[in-house]
């Protein structure tokens, strides 16, 4: 049922603003960044805050910078579609890249953000998967006050994310990516092009000077209450040779450690299944490119 | 006499501009003065009695207007089909019973529509639940709880067609087989959801401006509902944002809005949500349909025996049509000298399905098609060959049924198999690809009167000015297809002057002729076409005299209308404008207005249609083996539509028909638990996006149909069947997954491949 539409809408032009703002209104406002989650969800009634703080107007969190260790941050009110071609996140972050190519709509991705996809809370995030296996966190800002959160932690379950009224993500930090990397991310969208992912899957594997298997790191979407990482099939990968067949074991591993469930878009069994066969694909990908010696290019 | 150059032109639709600029006005973009917000209170349950309802809470909540239950009206039961009282099954609002998730059971008035909602959640209904059924086979079984009371066992219908000795024919068969299909029900999925906008009119009349297909049907449905004259009431068609026949009956909101305007002389607007017209809306009929098929060693079809389970939700609707064409589609584009068919329409508790693009078509033919794809794998015959060899022709007739007086299936089907280059991809198998094929035929328009309409099944006025203008009247209905346009194409051609020249009124039950039966069925074209080419027909009788008298004309003289010039056929130099034209007339006529009505009725047509449109489809697919994706690369369409008047309004339909049958092949389906719809949203239901949809390629076969205005047939619905059938063949062909269900899901495909 509709609810009645009626609030305040704060348009600050600086971070301290915003962080005022937030810490005036507490619990009854709600931060709107590109307003692609936020407003059906207002329109529907699940939510109905009295304050809604833009970000729109906030030029000092709009733009992706590199710190001096090689890190990328990611400003909170970037658009995706800036995300997506940013010449270092096509280079360096293939999976993030492609995430922000493929999610949603051309429309959705000029005014939805990477920080608003994480802080909706969904297991869905497309965004998600990716950041878990570059390893990047979440810097959080108060009126009086910051911290840090792995992005792993981030996530509580469906919908609730470790965040308490007053704070708003201020950027998104990916560090460098070891040398001798290869990362990429698939997601599949069972019904139609432009649709909630089914299932996503990231994955980075980084090689030793002998080609073994340095690290692996396999991140999971829409398979689990939370994005998710997949601790045995990584620990199957650490220290081997990346064979075809040892991909494919590491790709069931990482099926059985999926935790999907029925629903109107898929069912559990084809989720776990095609967990599988895009773990197989995006290991694949990870180990050519890492072979190759480059981390980039789309997938 | 040559075809005007303006018929099979491509023209936008006139007012295209105001559409998408945001001017064209909609009901819902309609506010006048006091006007109250209506909200509907629905059954929370699949099937209850009505114990008690007290209205008290919220007839006392500050805003709340009026507050009416079923207790407050005529409890008359109406329906579309007046032919057959019986059928008329529903109330406006619940009486005594509830039978889907959903049914209407009271409705408020209000200042604001957050006040009417609240109000409906403070009226207290006290239900006694009770047993309630799903499935077409569950209300079948023995000791099925009865729906409603005049059908005990819930069987609510049934039609049976039999001709050329069905038991026999088979008994010759070399090859027979037989082979059960299951299609869901899915959703119109209009862009405009449902809104009805009434006002009270002097002398206790009402005005209703409504999103309908058929202000005519509503408008005698509403007076008989109101318990007031036909003449009191006045039904007005704004734009309408789609319909594909989930528009065209009697709907509880519009007598809401105009009973509640009644009673409080106040206008009352109600709109419905997205997620009320994919929970409760009208959908397409859900089917179990079993084909048995006979035919000799070479393919030669002997008999056919198709018998079909239709569920009907909780109402009738417009079922008996819907149980009716599809055994006449069962019997479509192949010479079946043998055929048998039952239909039974059984009541349900899900939500009623009714009317939707293709009627009957997309299910019968989803079955026959795929069959016939089968039955050619087997028999080792080239599925287009097989086609071919069975095909109808011009001048076949379904016994007792119709006549096709045109047909150009055979040369559809002998097109796209040339254009998709279809006998080398089906003879080079190329890993996870698939080439498909499926036909369509439709009728352009109903001739059996269901409604019972004593007036003309559509009629027109054309008035003509001295300024050289005209102005068309009929009460047939644009809903987005373009016939406003189409029809004033039609007038244009046949009075020889520019089509902005014409003015349209359209749609006003008040204003413009007596009647139209609506949009449904593909029938405006032909058949409001006739009306228009009628009275353009008159209007010219009325205008040649006055070329006569001006130059002493020999009577075997024509008069010829182009140009915005009347003026001798054999002489065109001798001619006057045509505004010069009407003015003469005028003249003559001491100051009467030159005004022509005009009308057509099918008569003599045999039972279901005037003409009927073919066409054949080619679908190249690229299947995923591993994730079940489907990925459809390429369409080829050849089409007989007769005679198209514009080529850019048929494209349209096209590529409309390839999006919807998209979405009934691969993707859609109202994912209903106990009569709930479990994905009312659009991220959960889903159609086809602008970015799923493939290249198609487009092929017109003309024929000139005698029945049609200048030879023109049905191009609004054939083209939604073919589309799944033919994926369906080219999945089997891609990766040898046959599928009798719809939609075909990845999840599908791998169980189809023992993968999941
Ligand atoms: C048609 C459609 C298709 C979609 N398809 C996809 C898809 O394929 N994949 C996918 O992952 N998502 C999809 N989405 C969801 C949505 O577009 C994305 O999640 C998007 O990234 C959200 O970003 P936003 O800036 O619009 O967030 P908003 O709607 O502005 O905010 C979302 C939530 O995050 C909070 N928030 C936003 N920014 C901050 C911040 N800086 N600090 C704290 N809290 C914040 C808001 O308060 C709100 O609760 C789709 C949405 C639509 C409408």
């Amino acid at each position: 049922m509709t609810a009645p539409l009626s609030f305040d809408v704060h348009r600050p032009r600086a971070l301290t603003e915003a962080l005022d703002l937030l810490d005036e209104y507490g619990a009854t406002a709600r931060v709107i960044a590109g307003g692609t989650d936020l407003l059906p969800k207002l329109r529907n009634g699940r939510l109905s805050p009295e304050h809604l703080v833009s970000l729109g107007r906030v030029g000092e969190l709009d733009g992706i910078e590199e710190t001096g260790d090689g890190a990328l941050v990611i400003g909170a009110a970037t658009r995706l579609f800036d995300v997506q071609r940013h010449p270092l996140v096509r280079k360096r972050l293939p999976a993030l890249h492609h995430a922000c190519s493929v999610m949603a709509t051309v429309q959705i991705r000029n005014m939805g953000t990477v920080a608003g996809n994480l802080a909706n809370g969904s297991p869905c995030a497309d965004t998600s998967a990716p950041l878990l296996v570059y390893g990047a966190t979440l810097e959080v800002a108060r009126r009086d006050g910051h911290r840090e959160i792995p992005v792993g932690a981030f996530h509580k379950g469906p919908g609730s994310v470790d965040l308490a009224s007053g704070e708003l993500i201020v950027a998104i930090r990916v560090p460098p990516v070891p040398a001798g990397s290869g990362s990429a991310y698939q997601r599949i969208s069972a019904r139609s092009r432009v649709d909630m992912a089914a299932a996503g899957v990231a994955g980075l594997v980084t090689l030793d000077g002998d080609g073994r298997v340095a690290e692996a790191r396999i991140g999971l979407s829409a398979v689990s209450p939370t994005p998710t990482r997949c601790p045995e099939a990584e620990s199957l990968l650490t220290g081997q040779v990346p064979d075809a067949p040892l991909l494919e074991r590491a790709a069931r591993e990482a099926a059985e450690e999926a935790k999907p469930i029925d629903d109107v878009r898929a069912t559990a069994a084809y989720r776990r299944h095609v967990v599988f066969v895009m773990a197989n694909r995006v290991l694949t990908t990870c180990v050519a490119r890492a072979s190759a010696g480059a981390g980039g290019g789309t997938p | 006499m040559s075809t005007p150059p303006i018929i099979g032109a491509r023209i936008p639709q006139l007012g295209a501009r105001e559409k998408v600029t945001g001017q064209a006005v909609y009901t819902d973009d309609m506010k006048l003065p006091g006007m109250l917000y209506g909200a509907i209170l629905r059954s929370p349950h699949a099937h209850a009695r009505i114990k008690r309802i007290d209205t008290s809470k919220a007839r006392a909540l500050p805003g709340v207007k009026d507050v009416v239950t079923g207790d407050d009206t005529l409890k008359v039961a109406y329906g579309n089909w007046r032919l057959v009282p019986d059928i008329q099954d529903e109330y406006v609002l619940a009486v005594d019973k509830v039978r889907y998730v959903g049914d209407e059971v009271a409705a408020v008035c209000a200042l604001d529509a957050d006040t009417a909602r609240r109000a409906c959640e403070l009226i207290e209904v006290e239900y006694e639940v009770l047993p309630a059924v799903f499935s077409v086979e569950e209300a079948l079984a023995e000791g099925a709880p009865t729906i409603r009371a005049e059908k005990p066992g819930n069987l609510s219908l049934t039609r049976e067609i039999e001709y050329g000795g069905v038991d026999e024919a088979f008994t010759r068969a070399e090859y027979v087989r037989e082979d059960t299909f299951r299609v869901p029900t899915v959703s119109h999925a209009y862009l405009e959801p449902c809104s009805a906008l009434a006002a009270p009119d002097e002398g206790g009349r009402v005005t209703l401006w409504t999103s309908t297909q058929t202000p005519y049907i509503v408008q005698v449905l509403l007076a008989k509902t109101l318990g007031l004259p036909e003449n009191h009431v006045r039904v007005i068609k704004p734009q309408v944002g789609g319909g594909f026949g989930g528009k065209m009956e009697l709907r509880t909101w519009e007598f809401c809005a105009a009973f509640m305007a009644l009673r409080t002389g106040r206008p009352v607007k109600f709109t419905l949500t997205r997620a009320d017209e994919l929970a409760y809306g009208r959908r397409r009929h859900a089917m179990v349909l079993r084909s048995k098929i006979g035919l000799t060693r070479d393919g030669v079809i002997l008999a056919k025996d198709l018998d079909v389970l239709l569920d009907s939700g909780g109402y009738n609707a417009m079922g008996a049509t819907a149980t009716f064409l599809v055994g006449n589609f069962g019997a479509m584009l192949y010479r079946i000298p043998a055929y048998r068919y039952l239909g039974r329409y059984v009541y349900t508790n899900n939500p009623p399905a009714s009317a939707m693009r293709g009627f009957g078509a997309p299910q019968a033919l989803f079955a026959g098609e795929c069959q016939l794809n089968m039955v050619a794998e087997e028999l080792g015959i080239d599925p287009i060959e097989l086609r071919i060899r069975n095909a109808m022709q011009a001048g076949d007739s379904v016994p007792g049924v119709a006549t096709a007086r045109t047909c150009g299936f055979r040369e559809a089907l002998e097109k796209v198999r040339d254009a998709s280059g279809w006998v080398e991809k089906r003879a080079r198998k190329r890993p996870g690809k698939g080439i498909g094929v499926a036909g369509c035929s439709f009728i352009s328009g109903g001739v059996f009167n269901w409604f019972d309409t004593k007036y003309h099944f559509t009629s027109c006025e054309v008035r003509v000015f001295e300024d050289g203008t005209a102005h068309l009247l009929t009460m047939a209905s644009d809903i987005g297809q373009g016939s406003d346009t189409v029809l004033r194409q039609i007038l244009a051609a046949e009075l020889g002057i520019d089509i902005h020249k014409i003015r349209l009124t359209a749609g006003d039950t008040a204003v413009t002729p007596k009647a139209d039966l609506g949009t449904w069925g593909s029938r405006v074209t032909l058949m409001a076409g006739n009306a228009v080419l009628d009275a353009a027909r008159k209007i010219k009788e009325m205008l040649a005299g006055v070329l006569f008298m001006e130059y002493d004309l020999n009577q075997i003289h024509d008069v010829a209308f182009a140009g915005d010039r009347v003026f001798v056929r054999a002489k065109p130099k001798r001619g006057m404008d045509f505004g010069e034209c009407v003015y003469k007339a005028l003249r003559g006529r001491r100051g009467e207005p030159l005004t022509a009505f005009g009308y057509y009725t099918p008569r003599d047509k045999g039972l279901v249609t005037p003409a009927f449109s073919f066409g054949a489809q080619v679908i190249e697919v690229e299947v995923d083996e591993d994730t079940g994706v489907v990925s459809v690369e390429q369409v080829h369409t050849a089409h007989d539509s007769g005679v198209p008047i514009n080529t850019m309004a048929v494209e349209g339909q096209l590529e409309g028909s390839i999006h919807m049958g998209l979405g009934y092949a691969l993707s859609e389906e109202l994912i209903t638990v106990e009569g709930r719809v479990r994905n009312a949203t659009f991220l959960d239901y889903r159609i086809p996006a602008a970015e799923d949809m493939p290249p198609s390629a487009s092929y017109e076969i003309v024929t000139r149909d005698p029945e049609g205005p200048y030879g023109a047939k049905e191009a609004g619905e054939g083209l939604v069947s073919p589309t799944a059938p033919a994926i369906a063949e080219a999945i089997w062909d891609a990766v040898g997954v046959r599928s009798d269900t719809l939609p075909i899901t990845p999840q599908r495909v791998l169980e189809g491949l023992g993968k999941l």
